[in-house]
């Protein structure tokens, strides 16, 4: 067991699914703190310095999506959301709010924890990001300065929204990125919200970088949220 | 018949009696005018006023025209020069026949006319007000039957006999009794002999109304179908009169009427009754499915966790991998039934957007692998990006049931494809496994609600059932089709479903 140093705050108010995260964290070495409620998340964020929130979209006292917002008015600290399978809807305005990552109910310690590793590990890399020009997952890689991509060493043609595409991915590894960001980022604020054309792109882009685009293994499709490039 | 005869043959004697009263009274008070000494013109006068008030009180125009002839040649006879002679010694007498019998003849037609006319103006009046007494009646009814009664009771008292209504139920057969008028207040139910014959007789109708043995028959007809049946008594029905009939008709439209509104009204209130309860159901049944999902999670979550802390060959590895398994399947139920009732809610029509098909394949297959990392899931998506417009959420769910199911007959060493092509306007999904196949006795039940399978194969695990009518529930809300069978080519099952690449209520305006 190795000893990390970076504080968890656990936000959910069913006591079962907050003992056996707590246990995960412990096996993986984290420490953590708990609360049951939204304003007791927001007070304990106040007092403790917290490296990365666990929360609970259906708290009792008011919406977890509240607690998103208000969090991010002065924090940057990653954020993954825990909800159930049906709210689409909420899990990509979560996103939209600044929530880093959700997972949904009923999730496996497991996923959890390879969530939790991918979020921290963005944590510490975040200070030299901005300079790092080369990027690369598995054999796919990315060189920002010469906008040029690489698959398993050999150069790819990409036409220029699907290179645009792939680098608003790997500025956000690991991170879901949901439909209507990736429209505005890709097409511009005015484009609305027509998803076609993006299905297209990105279908085209599978065809380039996936050996088999119905089982891509870089950038995973969240149905009815958005879409991931894998970090693994 | 007889009867009829007899009161008309009075009435004559009563009418030639009143015209002859009336002229001799005429012919009195001219002798009377003679011995004071008027002149022969108030005579006129006099028998000109007799025959208008002979007009007024016989009926028709006969009786008119006789008395002004008849007064005429007793003017004649009285009162002109030579007297008690129909010879004229002046022929100046013939302008004042000519002129007093015109005059006779016309003022005797138009007091018949004025006359008739207040009578056909009485009838109607008489008409409208026993409509309205009905329709007023009708609106305080409690049922069909009821309304029957109103009817028969109203119908009988205006034509003076004992009219009968058969109301015919809801699926349009007659019902078995009819209700009859006996007298002023009393009412019976008599049985109806044949339901059939009076049923083909009234739908074969081409008349207004179809003649009994005992009864004449007026249909009566509702928006959709035949309401009832109204009866009048065969001696009454011979003798009704032109206007009798059309006000028969008219009360039978009122009727009908009332008979619609109220079967509608109890429709609209039924199926408003049922809506309600099939909405309480299904919120009912998607909160406690909501509700059971922490519990679940929480279930599932704590006993990975025990697996993580025993060892594979402790037997306490197997209890928390038997509690993870059981919470698993219960989850996936919940996750159907969920499903179910958004599909059944009336509020909920799914929501389409264009979705590559190859992505709900992959979120489908992603999410399958993660539960079941030790099979092989063979994928064959178009070469050219294949987009359909669904609810990727709920094809997703059809794709998972299917691929559950698969998995659940499948070795993990067989093979699993999913095959994704395009026929002409369809998009063709289909999952085929490699494992025992649907035994054929199952083969019509599959996608039956809470069927499973009774034959001897049936494994440990348990099935509710709920996953194959799930995914027709929703295939069919895409307007799509989906069967299932054996695969020809080897052992194992397929199941294919379509979906249409277009939608087909709102075309592009292009």
């Amino acid at each position: 067991m190795q000893n990390r140093n970076e504080l968890i705050l656990i936000v959910e108010d069913d006591s079962q699914i907050r003992n056996f995260i707590c246990y995960s964290l412990k096996q993986e070495g984290f420490s953590y703190i708990t609360a049951g409620t939204a304003q007791g998340a927001l007070t304990t964020l106040v007092t403790e310095q917290v490296d990365l929130m666990l929360l609970d979209l259906g708290l009792p006292d008011f919406d977890g999506m509240e607690v998103i917002k208000k969090v991010r008015e002065w924090s940057e600290m990653p954020i993954i959301v825990v909800s159930a399978r049906d709210q689409d809807k909420e899990k990509a305005s979560a996103l939209d709010n600044g929530a880093d990552d959700y997972l949904t109910k009923p999730f496996s310690s497991m996923e959890l924890m390879a969530r939790i590793r991918v979020a921290i590990r963005h944590l510490q890399k975040s200070g030299g990001a901005r300079l790092q020009t080369t990027l690369g997952v598995g054999g796919l890689k990315i060189d920002l300065d010469k906008r040029l991509v690489y698959l398993e060493d050999s150069e790819l043609h990409t036409t220029p929204l699907e290179y645009s595409l792939l680098s608003l991915f790997f500025r956000n590894i690991g991170k879901v990125l949901t439909t209507n960001y990736i429209i505005k980022e890709i097409y511009g604020a005015g484009y609305g919200s027509d998803t076609q054309a993006l299905r297209k792109l990105m279908a085209g882009l599978r065809r380039k970088i996936e050996k088999n685009p119905a089982k891509p293994r870089y950038i995973l499709t969240e149905i009815g949220v958005g879409y991931r490039l894998s970090d693994v | 018949m007889r009867s009829l005869k007899y009161k008309d043959s009075k009435e004559i004697i009563r009418y030639i009696l009143i015209t002859v009263i009336i002229i001799a009274a005429a012919t009195g008070i001219g002798w009377i005018f003679l011995m004071i000494g008027f002149p022969e013109t108030n005579i006129v006068i006099v028998y000109l006023l007799s025959i208008l008030i002979t007009a007024r009180f016989t009926r028709g125009y006969t009786y008119g025209l006789v008395a002004a002839v008849v007064a005429t040649f007793t003017f004649n006879y009285f009162f002109t020069d030579p007297y008690y002679t129909f010879s004229v010694s002046d022929p100046a007498y013939f302008i004042t026949f000519g002129i007093m019998t015109i005059t006779a003849i016309i003022t005797s037609t138009l007091t018949s006319k004025v006359k008739q006319n207040a009578l056909e103006s009485q009838e109607k009046e008489a008409e409208t007000s026993a409509l309205f007494h009905l329709t007023n009646r009708l609106t305080d009814a409690a049922d069909i039957a009821d309304i029957a009664g109103i009817t028969t009771e109203t119908i009988s008292g205006i034509m003076n006999c004992r009219a009968a209504c058969l109301c015919f139920d809801e699926s349009g057969q007659p019902e078995q009794s009819f209700i009859q008028q006996l007298n002023s207040n009393e009412q019976v139910r008599r049985k109806v002999d044949d339901t059939a014959e009076v049923k083909h007789q009234i739908e074969s109708l081409r008349s207004g109304y179809s003649i009994g043995s005992e009864f004449y028959d007026w249909p009566i007809y509702g928006r959709e179908s035949i309401l009832g049946i109204l009866r009048i008594p065969k001696e009454h029905a011979v003798s009704m009169g032109e206007s009798q009939k059309r006000l028969l008709r008219s009360m039978i439209e009122s009727t009908a009427l009332a008979m619609d509104r109220f079967r509608s009204a109890r429709q609209q209130q039924e199926s408003r009754e049922e809506t309600i309860q099939e909405r309480y159901r299904s919120n009912l049944l998607r909160a406690i499915s909501h509700d059971l999902r922490t519990p679940l999670s929480g279930i599932m979550g704590t006993s990975e966790i025990l697996m993580d802390m025993t060892e594979p060959q402790d037997p306490r590895y197997d209890l928390a991998e038997g509690i993870h398994k059981d919470a698993d399947w219960l989850h996936s139920l919940v996750e159907n039934i969920l499903s179910l009732t958004r599909l059944q809610d009336g509020r909920l029509t799914i929501t389409k957007q264009l979705e590559a098909a190859e992505e709900v394949v992959g979120g489908a297959v992603g999410h399958i692998l993660k539960r079941h990392p030790e099979y092989e899931i063979t994928v064959d998506v178009p070469e050219e990006v294949l987009l359909v417009p669904m609810d990727a959420k709920l094809i997703e769910q059809v794709l998972i049931n299917l691929l559950d199911n698969a998995i659940k007959h499948t070795p993990p060493s067989g093979e699993i494809k999913i095959t994704v092509s395009q026929e002409n306007s369809f998009a063709t999904f289909s999952v085929a496994d490699s494992g025992c196949g649907i035994a054929i006795s199952d083969l019509p039940n599959i996608f039956q609600m809470f069927y499973t399978t009774h034959t001897g194969k049936a494994d440990s695990q348990r099935s509710v059932g709920l996953g194959l009518p799930i995914c027709e529930a929703i295939i069919k809300a895409h307007e799509g089709t989906i069967e299932g069978h054996n695969r020809t080519d080897q052992m194992g099952a397929e199941f294919i479903f379509t979906l249409p690449k277009e939608e087909n209520n709102h075309a592009k305006p292009e």
